[in-house]
């Protein structure tokens, strides 16, 4: 079962309620990792766009897509194991497109539901002068609004 | 100018080499779409227009060499918008695949071995994860609405199982806390298994077929010896 599907049960289901004030204030946006999206589409005819998207909006009312997003999405830079192969510099090279699409959509926030692609952006934020931007997975950002 | 010979070895040159990939790597017409989608274009000459015709060209040690198939992050944007549908990001799987494991760069073999000698990347004993575990659940049990919070380890019969990411039990224990915190709310019937735990699996990222088969494989027994029927595997 994916991350989206259960999330999506959850709340469906009325399972867990969500505060949609709590990010008030904050622009946000959301980043389509290439395993989940593009590659899914192509792998099992299924790519999770709209998914994550409906889970944002129960979760905040002010976010955005990235341009381009979704098949034509830009990558991170972080995939395929380049966080672990020891090529730095070019790592850090690669995210320069992301980091420009992040900045062009004003936000403070940028939603992932995938570890590398988190791990990547959280890395190379301060190398593109964005050290005040937020960088949270898709369950931290349900997980923060949950109502207890 | 430099000649065709001065540019890539001829005597190299086996067609026959990768002739039994399926990756159509023998149809591409040189458009150059996939190079001017590729982010990664550019650095240390790689262009995956090149690495495809070396592929169909069959220079097998150079291709084998290259650092180009390791900077690749297969995002398959080059795949998207190829007009031949030339699979790139797996030949370039492949690719790496053929590399002698001790020449994998970094730590990927290396926490691969790891995971498939302890059954997981950092080599963690079953009593420190376990240890790691209970310390972050005793940490969620003091905020407000969690006080009966607890960690369910290999709970036979739980509705779902998780995996998880090593990197949640070294240097981010705070991003344990999300999911079991979702999960505490829905009340889910959840567990997590204290052997094979490993979420991430790096024969793919190295190529390794069989090792990812293996560690894929433990899950799969983890679900059988506890009897969960889901699987959440987010890495």
């Amino acid at each position: 079962m994916t991350v989206f599907d259960l999330l999506i049960q959850y709340i469906r289901e009325g399972r867990i309620r969500l505060d949609k004030t709590r990010f008030a204030g904050i622009t946000a946006t959301y980043h389509d990792p290439c395993n989940y999206g593009r590659k899914a589409e192509k792998l099992f005819g299924h790519g999770y766009f709209d998914e994550p998207r409906w889970i944002l909006d129960q979760c905040i009312d002010n976010w955005g897509d990235l341009y381009p997003a979704k098949m034509n999405q830009l990558c991170c830079g972080g995939g395929g194991g380049t966080l672990t192969t020891g090529y730095n510099q070019e790592r850090i090279f690669y995210g320069r497109r992301k980091m420009e699409q992040i900045k062009a959509a004003g936000a403070q926030m940028i939603v992932v539901p995938c570890h590398s692609c988190h791990g990547q952006l959280n890395n190379i934020k301060k190398e593109y002068g964005m050290n005040d931007l937020t960088v949270k997975y898709l369950w931290e950002l349900v997980a923060d609004c949950l109502i207890i | 100018m430099e000649t065709i010979s001065e540019i890539v070895e001829m005597d190299h040159l086996n067609h026959a080499r990768f002739e039994s990939w399926h990756f159509s790597q023998d149809f591409c017409i040189t458009c150059g779409m996939c190079s001017s989608s590729c982010p990664v274009s550019g650095i240390d000459g790689f262009d995956p227009r090149k690495l495809v015709r070396m592929v169909s060209l069959g220079l097998e040690d150079q291709v084998i060499e290259a650092r180009w198939p390791w900077i690749c992050t297969m995002c398959a944007k080059c795949e998207h918008v190829c007009p031949m549908e030339i699979n790139i990001p797996a030949m370039v799987r492949n690719i790496r695949g053929l590399r002698d494991r001790e020449k994998v760069p970094g730590i990927l073999h290396k926490g691969l071995a790891a995971a498939l000698e302890t059954g997981n990347n950092l080599g963690l004993p079953k009593e420190d994860f376990v240890f790691i575990l209970e310390d972050v659940a005793e940490e969620i049990k003091e905020e407000p609405g969690f006080e009966d919070f607890s960690v369910p380890i290999d709970k036979q019969g739980a509705k779902l199982l998780t995996t998880i990411h090593n990197k949640l039990v070294n240097t981010h224990t705070e991003d344990l806390k999300h999911w079991w915190k979702i999960f505490h709310a829905a009340k889910e019937d959840w567990t997590v298994p204290s052997d094979n735990w490993e979420g991430t699996n790096w024969g793919l990222f190295t190529g390794d077929d069989e090792s990812m088969k293996i560690m894929a494989g433990r899950i799969a027994e983890n679900m059988q010896r506890l009897k969960i029927e889901t699987l959440m595997w987010p890495e």
